[in-house]
């Protein structure tokens, strides 16, 4: 498991937790308006980041093959 | 309800109909110029399958600002729904968000190191411009109606009637601002198709999604602080009409008018900024 | 504290000495805005630009030295303290100072890259922001004259507007658009923006929009409705 795909599961669970902390123990309305402004976006990032699809190895390969052709 | 449940069902609100309404623009422009024009679900559609979608990042990329100026849009937007729908708090606040977006579009291009970025982000900072009818609406909304608080403009409606009557010449500035953050309006310059995708041609894949999430957001709450600010308490059906109405108007402007060139642009927008100030505190003064 | 700023409540304040920070849902967001953006713009990298080479097939990659990128940086990260620091202070004289400082380092930052043209630009914005800091201080002291005081929260509990006040704030507008470049300025601006320093850059543009909002906001506490 390479850095990105660790770092985006503890995000999104970080930021899963928080939200449900959130709806179950309703806290101060400052802490949840600070969780959602955090923990929303980081959600659909890092959900983003976990769920998109990856290319199989010789795939992988076959694209580090092609020349870089510019802009 | 609880206050978190409230702002992930306004978010999740935002997100549907915002996405919608861009679905419903298309379809409306590709009828206009006589095409079959893609469903209306469609924006949805595309926003889902660029997200599950393959990414890689530029080799070129600013890590981790190419990603992190994404999350920022989201959570700009975010933070609009709570300030609007679900607090009614400072309709200043709304603006500096507008402002914030602008900051967005301008580094989303440049964090790529894109020719076509760098040429949208340059863009960005030219349209900043257009920030003068912004400030002129919030300047003639404070002097008409002495308070900055959305709250406070429901309230001052309810007593006095709407402000797009007492104060039309800033509604059409504001419209001119809305207009200017539609996809293929004559004033996005910044998404301009002769730059490819202006900003976001190098933020492809799961960021594009991303990036149409938040965009959809924006988009809802645009048509939202508009109806609200101008046209004061009103019930969720005429939310939904204003806003589909808005759209309608909005499309048929993009699908017969060309994209305007950078500077013919800022010009169109600062002379709707002057007609608006000169006018609006001409009626005021009256 | 029961005190409303243009229709939203105080959430507190933070009193240091004469200067004092105050904080409504407004400028707290703003202020955290500024300080997320200067901590992104600290630890990231800067991106390469590939321009293609003219009467070849070849690209050529302008990326920043890494010298160049420390000072651009370091005032990059000051640029942000002082643009979060205008957000919220309840002070007029300092508001003014942090904007004179957010256009200081601004040139700095474009002033550290080794390309003509954007020396030039730099230069310009320079001179505009030189000339801007006079209507700058001189709006504020104007204010001061006519008000007595240059606490903004004693501002907004005043009734009236005097013509000196309106005068005043024109000249701080002035003063302002100058030494950030705005809308009768851009034009040396967006010149300076085709550099590599993305994250630095940001930090120009964002001081420049965060500042001209928060402006109104003071603008609209000077000048009462009719």
């Amino acid at each position: 498991m390479d850095k990105l795909k660790t770092t985006s599961w503890i995000l999104l669970i970080a930021s899963f937790a928080s939200i449900v902390y959130a709806i179950i123990f309703n806290p101060v309305s400052w802490i949840v308006y600070a969780i959602s402004l955090v923990s929303i976006p980081l959600f659909i990032l890092s959900l983003g980041l976990v769920t998109m699809a990856k290319g199989s190895k010789d795939e992988e390969e076959e694209k580090r093959r092609e020349p870089f052709i510019g802009y | 309800m609880n206050l978190m449940t409230n702002i992930l069902i306004n978010v999740i609100i935002a997100f549907f109909i915002g996405s919608l309404l861009f679905g419903l623009q298309r379809k409306i422009m590709a009828r206009i110029q006589g095409r079959p024009g893609p469903p209306i679900i469609q924006h949805i559609l595309h926003t889902f399958k660029f997200f599950i979608k393959e990414s890689a990042f530029p080799y070129t990329a600013a890590m981790p600002f190419y990603i992190a100026i994404t999350a920022m849009l989201s959570m700009i937007w975010v933070a609009a729904v709570i300030v609007g729908p679900v607090t009614g708090g400072s309709l200043l606040l709304i603006f500096g968000i507008y402002a914030v977006h602008k900051i967005v579009e301008h580094n989303a291009g440049s964090s790529s190191g894109s020719p076509y970025g760098k040429l949208s982000c340059v863009r960005a900072v030219y349209s900043a411009a257009a920030e003068i009818p912004l400030f002129a609406v919030l300047v003639i909304i404070y002097f008409k109606t002495g308070t900055m608080n959305i709250t406070g403009l429901i309230n001052y409606q309810t007593v006095h009637g709407p402000l797009l009557y007492a104060i039309p010449l800033a509604a059409l500035m504001f419209f001119v601002l809305i207009m200017s953050k539609a996809p293929y309006s004559p004033f996005a310059i910044t998404k301009g198709k002769d730059i490819v995708s202006g900003y976001e041609t190098e933020h492809f894949g799961l960021l594009r999604g991303y990036l149409m999430m938040s965009e959809s957001i924006a988009w809802y709450m645009l048509l939202w602080v508009f109806l609200t600010v101008f046209l004061g308490p009103i019930s969720i059906p005429v939310y939904l009409i204003g806003m589909i109405v808005m759209s309608s108007i909005i499309a048929f402007i993009n699908a017969t008018t060309p994209l305007l060139n950078p500077n013919h642009s800022i010009m169109m927008q600062v002379t709707f900024a002057f007609i608006g100030i000169v006018g609006s505190f001409a009626l005021l003064m009256i | 504290m029961d005190i409303t700023i243009l229709g939203s409540q105080i959430i507190g304040i933070i009193p240091l000495g004469d200067i004092v920070f105050y904080f409504t849902q407004f400028n707290l967001f703003m202020f955290a805005t500024a300080l997320a953006f200067t901590a992104i713009v600290a630890i990231s990298k800067t991106e390469t630009q590939v321009e293609a080479e003219f009467g070849k097939l070849g690209d050529r990659a302008v990326t920043v030295a890494k010298k160049e990128f420390k000072i651009r940086r370091f005032l990059a990260i000051i640029c942000g303290l002082a643009t979060a620091g205008a957000m919220i202070t309840g002070d007029l004289f300092d508001f003014t100072l942090f904007v004179c400082l957010t256009g200081i380092v601004n040139i700095g930052i474009v002033g550290a890259v080794r390309q003509v043209d954007v020396l030039d630009a730099a230069y310009q914005y320079g001179l505009i922001a030189m000339m801007a800091s006079l209507p700058l201080f001189g709006g504020a002291a104007l204010i001061l004259a006519a008000t007595g005081t240059l606490s903004l929260l004693e501002i907004n509990s005043l009734t009236y507007t005097t013509p000196m006040m309106i005068l005043g704030s024109i000249l701080l507008f002035l003063g302002v658009a100058g030494e950030t470049g705005v809308a009768p300025f851009f034009a040396t601006k967006a010149e300076m923006f085709r550099t590599p320093g993305s994250p630095f850059l940001l930090i120009i543009h964002l001081s420049s929009l965060l500042i001209l909002v928060r402006l109104i906001e003071i603008l609209l506490m000077i000048n009462k409705p009719f």
